[in-house]
């Protein structure tokens, strides 16, 4: 770093302009609502949404932009940051959407649950940016704090508060977990804590470092496996996704778990660099953990939150294959999938809670013969569903093959392989919730859907559930054929990034597939 | 212009799905499909007219870049051995259309379903890029999963569901198979034809054959891999079983001939033997389960396995006459089996049953079924190899050409054709001869509607197997060409001392082709 140059340039605070963004539509709600009162907080997430997409304006301008570091080290705004924040704001601005409805009918307050979502959404904005362990270790506290909040939101019900209680417990284990593996590295690199420093000082790993290295590695993955919810830390998932409130999940299932993501890039690939054939051989355990018991578990659910919960976690274990390939592409795909995750997986939820807005359940047997009452949402959730599974010419199944075919270039077949037979199994119980709506007959249509209501958008706050629904329809059916510049993005987000100038040379790369496979011979 | 057989269908589709449903005009979904199935058949025959069967390189090329990072374009060609399937595709997409029941529950999405697996279809066999037949291949599942499990008969949603789990698997081998492909032979792009000068090891090669093997043998189906076949058959209603039969089913022989052979050569050699073996046994056992079948759907379902193993039988001995073979007995099945269910679908209509113990003298000239009897007696005819009808041509084709390399399993492969004549005259005897019983005998009367289709069929059926060089010129170049490949010739040229051997092995495929077309 320049040390000549004046403390402003130093501080760059320019980079973390979309969160100040952020942060001034979250007073402007918090103080909104004080003012206003309830009357207005309708308005009031329609101007944390505009917010939201001004925060997405500041982020494109700030693509390729040569001053990537802010706060003396603490913060990265590479492009690879973008392109997470990025997603993660479009998921609030969906989960919001999704929202306005869902807590007004649940009998609570929108504007303070729209707020503590802003504040969650700045603690996963930014985590993906965090470069100093400090940082990473305030901006996590901010995300789980918040989500813990917003799973326990709706007062009055008890599995609302239970999945609180759990995702608490577990999640502030899992800090605590996290907190010491991130202490051992401050130690081990002599009191760093700028993530790159800490790499420079950890390079020679013989003199008994080694240990102490290993163990903080372990303790740092089980924290992000935990946002992650990857197999074996994701014990919490199904529970909380089935007590807290729907747009909670969905915004848990995309914005959180983008978080999570882009923090194992970050850490994994600065920091222990030197140990990626371990943290590789850690994550292929946990992606194929994830995969099978996240893909199979969910052939049982009769939840449609349930099985979206385990389908996430399968998800998660797909999105890994593209975190151990270890290459640029890799992480592009990542990229790229989380992108197009975002659409189908908010999409689904969108037409989960427009279901159980209008009928009260979401029991996948209630969902028979919904094609008759309802085209639309049949619609909406089929492609969703399908594309989720990985049925062309949708988004997603664009999204896996980039996966896979990344995975199969950095020579991980076996879990190529069992993406391939476990995406199988995905369709089966994707299929199987199409089947109920669109294959049933009239006569088997369940009492629930024969006493659907009659469709009307114009009541209050179903209009932007409109909106939702039908733009992740049509991002989802349209995404795929046309992902060219979406691919483009992704890449060029890692390939301009500054994480992997220095750290993830080929060499290391050929090494650690050589390590891999003699570890599984 | 090739584009149009992908787009086509899919307009169609929105523009049904766009009918109100308050329209009284129920028919209006029909009347759509029908003039789009129609325009899209009248585009197929004037493609086939611009065609010109003597260039072996793909004609009406298309070519977009698709997704530049994954080496993933839309290229689209022609060559004689898409041709003749699209225009199969193109056929009985119409026929189907047309035979539907006019009163079908839900017309809107059963007529957009049958456009949009048309086009899955028709664009796998246009597809000149892997991932982008991967894609086609796959698209056409969900289409089909419907169609048989909304409007199938008692037990489709059984049905469907293995029908879609077969295939979804079958999609997923294919694809590991292509991923490997490419990968090992280390191109940039998933493009058909600089794909064909790979040199990969072997041993590799055949891993990767094996894959792409099993997951096409489960789409065709052959024996062991064919139980979700008779499932569908029996379940889906006629139309589908129709499409199914006629098309679908060649997808996986599609797939065969063109990236078995086309990419895989040494390999294919290689596992030659044993594909002919495992033809063999799937011809005896879809005769021998043929026999046994008290269901007239079941009997032809399982005539269908038999029959598609020639194709295997044919494609393993891999000459050019041999592939010609494979060819036309491709469309020789995808017209008598799709004749065939035709039939079958107009007698349960009118009957109510398609038990062979039940049903009884149905070529009663006044109260009976006789043009619809006669008609089943020309399609039984030609699946069993009549002389004058396609039938007889194709697995005559087939025989002559792989008798030289596989001799024994030809043999046994005969002894199938023989057993073809067995079960369907036990059934035509059966179903068809005696007297017609009492309670068969108010049937309601067959109008044309019913009968057109089927005639079509068979004028097609007859006119093939008068003259089937009208067939056969579309292919022989191009099946020259596929065995015939750049990397043979060009190890020719490189080793001279090699040469010999190769050149035993190049006479021997090409000779035959002489000698059976002289």
């Amino acid at each position: 770093m320049d040390f000549s140059s004046t403390v402003a340039s130093q501080l760059n605070a320019g980079v973390i302009l979309p969160e100040g963004l952020v942060i001034i539509t979250l007073m402007v709600v918090l103080v909104g609502d004080i003012i206003l009162g309830r009357n207005a907080s309708r308005q009031l997430s329609y101007v944390a949404i505009a917010g939201l997409l001004g925060s997405v304006v500041a982020l494109y301008f700030q693509w390729d932009n040569s001053q990537t570091i802010g706060f003396l080290g603490g913060f990265n705004g590479d492009n690879l940051s973008i392109v997470f924040r990025g997603t993660i704001v479009l998921s609030t601005a969906f989960t919001i959407l999704m929202s306005i409805r869902y807590i007004q009918q649940s009998g609570t307050a929108l504007a303070e649950f729209v707020s503590i979502l802003l504040t969650a959404t700045l603690g996963a904005m930014f985590l993906c940016g965090a470069n100093d362990l400090v940082m990473i270790f305030l901006s996590l506290e901010t995300l789980s704090i918040s989500s813990y909040l917003l799973t326990g939101y709706t007062k009055r019900d008890p599995r609302s508060n239970e999945a609180a209680l759990k995702y608490l417990l577990i999640g502030a284990a899992s800090s605590a977990i996290f907190l010491y593996g991130v202490s051992l590295l401050y130690g081990l690199s002599g009191g760093e804590i700028r993530l790159d420093a800490i790499a420079a000082q950890l390079t020679d790993l013989s003199s008994g470092q080694s240990l102490g290295v290993a163990i903080a590695l372990v303790f740092a993955i089980a924290g992000i496996a935990f946002k992650i919810s990857a197999v074996p830390f994701h014990q919490w998932t199904p529970d909380v996704y089935e007590g807290s409130p729907t747009p909670v999940v969905a915004f848990l299932s995309v914005g959180s778990k983008a978080a999570g993501f882009a923090l194992a890039i970050r850490l994994l690939v600065t920091v222990f660099g030197q140990v990626t054939p371990e943290w590789q051989f850690i994550f292929t355990a946990l992606a194929v953990l994830s995969m099978i018991l996240g893909n199979v578990v969910a052939l049982a659910q009769t939840s449609m939150k349930r099985m979206l919960a385990y389908s996430s976690i399968a998800q998660a274990g797909f999105v890994m294959i593209g975190l151990v390939a270890g290459s640029d592409d890799g992480y592009a795909s990542m990229v790229f999938y989380l992108f197009i995750y975002l659409f189908m997986n908010l999409g689904a939820f969108t037409c989960v809670i427009l279901f159980s807005l209008r009928t009260g359940t979401d029991q996948i047997a209630e969902y028979s013969g919904l094609y008759q009452k309802d085209p639309l949402l049949t619609l909406a959730l089929s492609i969703c569903l399908l594309s989720l599974g990985g049925i062309p010419p949708l988004a997603g199944f664009f999204g896996k093959i980039y996966l896979f075919w990344v995975g199969w270039q950095a020579g991980l077949y076996g879990l190529v392989l069992l993406g391939l037979v476990t995406s199988v199994v995905s369709i089966y119980y994707y299929i199987r919730v199409v089947k109920m709506m669109v294959v049933k007959e009239p006569h088997e249509m369940s009492d629930t859907v024969k006493n659907y209501p009659p469709i009307r958008w114009n009541l209050p706050g179903m209009r932007p559930l409109q909106v939702g629904l039908v733009l992740s329809l049509v991002a989802t059916t349209l995404a795929g054929i046309l992902s060219n510049p979406l691919f483009n993005l992704a890449n060029s987000s890692i390939s301009n990034s500054s994480v992997f100038q220095t750290a993830s040379t080929p060499v290391i790369l050929s090494e650690s597939i050589i390590n891999r496979q003699s570890l599984s011979e | 212009m090739l584009s149009a057989f992908i787009l086509l269908p899919v307009l169609g589709a929105i523009l049904i799905s766009l009918v109100p449903n308050t329209n009284p005009n129920q028919n209006r979904p029909r009347i759509i499909a029908l003039l789009f199935g129609g325009v899209i058949l009248l585009w197929n025959v004037i493609l086939g007219f611009q065609f010109d069967p003597s260039q072996t390189a793909m004609q009406f090329t298309e070519y977009i870049p698709w997704i530049s990072w994954l080496g993933f374009n839309y290229h689209l060609g022609l060559d004689g051995l898409s041709l003749p399937l699209l225009f199969l595709n193109s056929f009985l997409t119409l026929i189907a259309i047309y035979s539907s029941n006019v009163n079908i529950q839900r017309p809107r999405f059963y007529y957009a379903l049958i456009l949009l697996l048309s086009t899955g279809v028709a664009g796998a066999f246009l597809a000149q890029d892997l991932l982008l037949f991967f894609l086609f291949y796959e698209l056409e599942i969900i289409p089909l999963y419907f169609l048989i499990a909304i409007w199938g008969g008692g037990r489709r949603t059984y049905a469907a569901m293995k029908f879609l789990i077969y295939t979804a698997l079958s999609g997923i081998l294919v694809l590991a198979a292509f991923l490997g492909l490419v990968w090992f032979s280390g191109a940039s792009t998933f493009d058909y034809e600089p794909l064909r000068e790979q040199v990969i090891p072997l041993g590799i090669q055949l891993w990767l054959l094996a894959a792409l093997l099993v997951g096409l043998l489960i789409k065709i189906p052959i024996f062991p891999f064919h139980t979700w076949l008779p499932d569908a058959h029996v379940e889906a209603s006629t139309p589908v079983s129709v499409l199914l039969a006629g098309v679908l089913l060649k997808l996986g022989t599609y797939g065969l001939l063109r990236f078995g052979v086309g990419l895989f050569f040494e390999a294919w050699i290689t596992l030659a033997p044993w594909l002919a073996t495992l033809a063999a046994i799937s011809a005896l056992y879809g005769a021998f389960a043929a026999i046994a079948q008290q269901d007239m759907k079941k009997v032809v379902a399982y005539s269908s396995i038999a029959h598609m193993a020639y194709v295997l039988l044919a494609a393993s001995a891999s000459t050019p006459l041999a592939l010609t073979a494979a060819m036309f007995q491709m469309i020789s099945h995808g017209l008598i089996s799709a004749l065939l269910f035709l039939l079958v679908g107009v007698v349960y209509k009118k009957t109510g049953t398609r038990d062979v113990n039940v049903l009884r003298g149905l070529l009663n000239p006044e109260k009976g079924l006789p043009i619809i009897g006669s008609l089943m007696i020309l399609g039984v005819m030609a699946s069993a190899g009549i002389p004058g009808m396609v039938g007889f041509i194709a697995e005559f084709l087939v025989f002559r050409a792989a008798f030289p390399i596989f001799p024994l399993q030809t043999l046994v492969c005969l002894v199938g054709t023989g057993l073809t004549a067995v079960y369907f005259l036990l059934m035509i005897n059966k179903v068809f001869f005696g007297r017609l019983t009492e309670s068969l005998s108010q049937l309601p009367q067959v109008d044309w509607g019913d009968r057109i289709p089927a005639i079509i069929l068979a004028l097609f059926i007859v006119i093939l197997g008068l003259q089937p060089s009208w067939m056969v010129r579309w292919s022989e170049t191009d099946a020259t060409a596929l065995v015939v490949s750049p990397s043979l010739l060009s190890q020719v040229a490189q080793a001279p001392d090699q040469a010999l051997s190769l050149g035993d092995e190049l006479s021997m495929n090409v000779l035959p082709s002489r000698s059976g077309n002289n």
